[in-house]
């Protein structure tokens, strides 16, 4: 490329020298010829004239000389000039033109970049088609036993891995630190065949029992933590009460779902820390990522998996749990997981503005190439070459395109950073995402395409037939043709608006519907800390006592007006679910169901439920009486209550948790029913949930959430419980709202981008049929003086071009309607309260449009009105 | 006979005959030509350097600026081999051509 450039510029240097050797030449030339007639006697005025006659003048032998010299290129010189001579002698058309490729490419550029990062480019693991993903059904978490089975009786994997994504808190500094980790399998980084980039990785040994701990850290990390010294392999790591010793520093960037800086094997800590992992019914939130044997399928693997799967129930249970199940999906897919909608959708929304930005663009073009053919078939007439005139042509178009893909790329870096700040934190592969040449380059290509079909195809086939046309259109450049194809686009764009509001009304509905929807508690100002109280320093007896210091020293912070605890965070979703017995139900009872009832288990503190300002139902809520030695308590949300009492009141009622032959913690009596909310977000169902008092069942891990005044820090929150403690971690500090925000966020982006795109293309479509219409008017210019001087009066004027613009709204209007309902379903995942085909939301879509189009061929019509007959009879 | 303008194609011969005589500048090639021309073929000397340029292009002659008196520089045009064997084909070519008009008209020699 470079020395291609270097050629290019040396033939040029080259040619300026034989340019300027041209005329040396020639001087030299003149110079003899008027010594040879001076030496015969001639003045020297006379010399120099005799001389030039001769020649038949300097410069035109000059530039007949170079002529000789000159290549296409120089050609291609003169056409850009001309052409930006052109695009500059006619403004509104430059500007229009330019506006529309710059809003077109630039927001197809952005977004489809993204799209391609998202979706389309492979995952930034070796051979990543081989990698897939194993839960158990609705893609739950995998329990350790069930992982072993799978390990040793599938045979479709080179491997199988699984991790967990967790924290790990060091605390080897002087202040405790936590930090994002993942506990992996010691084949986890062999089967995404990661390697290191200092050090090693885990291997078979480092998981017995007896191996020394290890651990395997971030690029990240090792740069900012360890200082990016290599001695900082085989440094000790001290994380909890336990010291571990650093193996291995990732290469940069290295990601798998959540990002993380510490990577520690799972294996020797099953037993003590992960319990609850080992009874296969169990949720976790352990997930097994398996790499295919070359050649096999993912299906083949499902089939086999599943088959595996259903022996091990067959082996264990009379009849299969109804929870019994297994999904393999490849592992890009569950990334990209629920964003590959909201992608299909906007990429969809973009295509379309990108077509009707075409559509306009080609408008445009057609009526200006209709308006040029007369320039074009005079040139012709008077012996321009076809071929020069095509090449100029198309290089206004290229000068056009290119001007408006260089700035449309500007544009769609722009646009690339707002939506980037648009889009949640956790938008899979976020960081992978950059403005995308090959999009560009297809963008670019398309708009060319759209350019040279438009703008020099019409122009072409006037030249077809040159001299019978010069006579016949005297001036007035439009074909019936022309026009047919115009109104054709519009209508075409008229239904691609159609389909573009009908989307971003969809959104806007449901977002006002998801805004009004009762989560059954106040959000509003709602300040969230999480903290840990981990390591053998907090003994369960000292938890029970910390929790309600936190929280009467967070009612003491200014702003603060109350205060809780709980180990779930409503819309974030449980963190504890778990199967429960009820008093006088036996075990074959449930088995014989196939069911086992299960809720979400929440730990909270007394006064939770009031200072949530969730309503008490039944009984009574949680208070100071509930004590680590009082009477074990527990209180139910109503959807339980009406799912295993239907008929009776729940209070005085008996549970426990865990299944009659593994149960876990104590018989609890309901004391108390409370309202349902919405704990695993705003848009799904209400959860079946039991609380329980924290002080009886402490967790390391929870939510200080305070209800303030008004907007109150998170840092003095975390200052409250350092007060209490400095060496406690606090951190994801945020507010309900935000957290509401970020649920939403994926339906947020779709509803903008639609919105934005729908009223783009409103725009384009209003300016499209004014544009039509227009056209119309001035061609017609003169028949309309005609008409206006045999006494058509000013209405029948403005009925006759209304009705073009009525034409295409009846055709265009229900095709776009019909096409909307179609396209709509891909929105089915995003609405919410509503369906994909919501009357109002198409009525609405249809007035709007009606009316604006209305208004866009009422205008040009009323200016047909205005026409003076007498001047449109002189014209011409 | 009355002068005749030059037949199209045959000032290239015409240089190339003179560049065959030995390198020569563009003024001593028109000076040539002109010696010519009163034998009756007459050229211009403004489709002269076109020409020149024309043939340099084509590859039968080489150029080359060179200094020459006052101070000036001039292009100095020399036959290249490919040249020289087009100038045989031609005069080839032009003789039997010439031949045969001969022949058909009749000749007043």
């Amino acid at each position: 490329m470079i020395t291609r450039i270097i050629a290019f510029a040396r033939g040029l240097m080259r040619r300026r020298k034989i340019d300027d050797e041209i005329v040396e030449e020639l001087q030299d030339h003149i110079e003899r010829e008027i010594e040879m007639h001076r030496s015969r006697g001639a003045s020297l005025d006379d010399a120099r004239r005799m001389a030039l006659r001769d020649l038949g003048g300097l410069t035109q032998t000059i530039e007949s000389t170079r002529n000789v010299r000159a290549t296409w290129f120089d050609g291609l010189e003169r056409d850009v000039q001309y052409a930006a001579r052109v695009l500059r002698r006619s403004p509104r058309f430059t500007a229009t033109a330019l506006a529309l490729l710059i809003l077109g490419t630039g927001s197809a550029t952005a977004i489809l970049s993204i799209t391609y990062a998202v979706l389309v480019r492979p995952l930034p693991y070796p051979d990543s088609d081989r990698l897939v993903f194993v839960t158990e059904k609705d893609g739950a978490g995998v329990s350790w036993p069930n992982f072993e089975a799978w390990r040793k009786g599938a045979t479709s994997f080179d491997g199988l891995a699984g991790s967990l994504a967790d924290a790990a808190i060091i605390t080897s500094g002087e202040v405790p630190r936590r930090f994002e980790s993942r506990s992996v399998t010691a084949n986890f980084f062999g089967v995404l065949g990661t390697a290191a980039q200092q050090g090693r990785l885990f291997d078979s040994t480092d998981a017995r029992p007896d191996a020394p701990p290890t651990i395997v850290v971030s690029h990240t990390f090792w740069v900012r933590e360890l200082g990016g010294r290599t001695g900082a392999i085989g440094q000790p790591i001290a994380l909890g009460s336990n010291s571990f010793h650093v193996i291995g520093v990732l290469p940069p960037g290295f990601r798998y779902m959540t990002p993380a800086d510490i990577y520690r094997l799972i294996e020797p800590q099953v037993a003590a820390n992960y319990r609850g992992m080992q009874s296969p019914t169990t949720r976790t939130n352990f997930y097994i990522v398996g790499r295919l044997k070359p050649g096999i399928g993912v299906a083949a693997a499902r089939r086999e998996m599943q088959t595996l799967h259903t022996a091990l129930a067959l082996a264990a249970y009379a009849k299969p749990p109804k929870e019994w199940g297994l999904e393999l999906v490849t592992l890009a897919d569950r990334i990209v997981g629920k964003m590959a909608t909201t992608f299909t959708v906007i990429s969809g929304a973009v295509t379309l503005l990108l077509l009707i930005t075409c559509v306009n663009l080609a408008g445009l073009l057609l009526t200006r190439s209709a308006a040029r053919a007369h320039e074009f078939r005079i040139r012709a007439a008077i012996g321009g070459s076809r071929w020069h005139l095509i090449r100029q042509l198309l290089v206004e178009q290229g000068v056009l395109v290119a001007i408006g893909g260089v700035l449309g790329a500007a544009a769609g870096a722009i646009i690339l950073r707002g939506l980037i700040s648009l889009a949640p934190r956790d938008l899979p592969r976020l960081d992978e995402i950059h403005l995308d040449f090959t999009v560009m380059f297809a963008i670019t290509a398309l708009s060319c395409a759209c350019a040279f079909v438009f703008g020099v195809v019409p122009v072409l086939k006037t030249l077809g037939a040159v001299g019978q046309a010069l006579v016949a259109h005297a001036g007035r450049g439009t074909t019936r043709s022309g026009a047919w194809l115009r109104s054709g686009l519009m209508i075409g764009e008229i239904a691609l608006a159609t389909v573009l509001l009908a989307g971003s009304g969809l959104m806007v509905r449901t977002m006002l519907r998801l805004a009004h929807t009762n989560p059954g508690f106040d959000p509003h100002n709602l300040q969230t800390v999480m903290f840990s109280l981990q390591g053998a320093s907090w003994p369960d007896e000292r938890k029970q006592a910390f929790y309600p210091s936190v929280v009467e020293r967070l009612r003491a912070v200014p702003g603060v007006e109350d205060a809780a605890i709980t180990y779930s965070l409503p819309i974030l979703g449980s963190n504890w679910w778990n199967v429960f017995m009820t008093e006088g139900t036996t075990a074959e009872y449930w088995t014989s169901v196939g069911e086992f009832p299960n809720a979400g288990m929440a730990p909270v503190t007394a006064g939770y439920f009031e200072m949530m300002r969730i309503p008490l139902l039944e009984g009574r809520s949680f208070d100071r009486s509930d004590t680590p030695t009082s009477l074990p308590v527990a209180i139910i949300n109503s959807s339980t209550a009406r799912r295993y009492w239907p008929n009776a009141s729940p209070l005085g009622k008996q549970i426990r948790q865990g299944f009659p032959n593994a149960p876990y913690g104590p018989w609890r009596a309901i004391v108390g029913v409370v309202g349902d909310i919405k704990q695993e977000g705003v848009d799904r169902e209400t959860p079946q949930q039991v609380f329980l008092p924290v002080v009886q069942q402490p967790r390391t891990t929870v939510f200080a959430v305070a209800r303030t005044r008004g907007p109150v820090a998170g840092s003095s929150i975390e200052a409250a419980i350092h007060d209490l403690d400095r060496t406690i971690p606090v951190f994801n500090d945020r507010t309900i709202e935000q957290v509401m925000n970020e649920a939403s966020s994926r339906r947020r982006i779709a509803m903008v981008v639609l919105c934005v795109f729908g009223g783009v293309a409103l725009l384009l479509a209003a300016i499209g049929v004014y544009g039509v219409i227009a056209q119309g008017v001035a061609d017609r210019h003169k028949e309309i003086g005609v008409r206006m001087a045999l006494g058509a009066s000013s209405g029948q004027v403005v009925r006759l071009f209304l009705r073009h613009g009525l034409i295409v709204i009846a055709i265009g209007i229900p095709v776009g309607v019909v096409a909307a309902v179609v396209a709509a379903r891909s929105l089915a995942s995003l609405v919410f309260g509503i369906t994909v085909t919501d009357p109002p939301t198409l009525g609405a879509v249809v007035v709007v449009l009606v009316c604006i189009a209305l208004l866009a061929s009422y205008l040009p019509a009323r200016a047909a009105a205005r026409i003076d007959p007498l001047d449109a009879l002189r014209a011409d | 006979m009355k002068k005749s303008s030059l037949l199209q194609g045959t000032l290239d011969l015409l240089i190339l005959r003179i560049l065959e005589l030995g390198p020569n500048h563009g003024w001593g090639i028109s000076n040539r030509l002109q010696q010519m021309s009163k034998d009756g073929l007459r050229t211009s000397q403004g489709s002269l350097y076109p020409a020149l340029h024309r043939l340099e292009m084509r590859g039968d002659v080489k150029s080359e600026m060179t200094p020459s008196d006052n101070n000036r520089r001039a292009r100095m045009y020399t036959m290249t081999a490919a040249g020289r064997k087009r100038l045989q084909q031609e005069t080839q070519t032009w003789n039997a051509f010439a031949l045969s008009m001969r022949r058909v008209l009749g000749t007043n020699e």
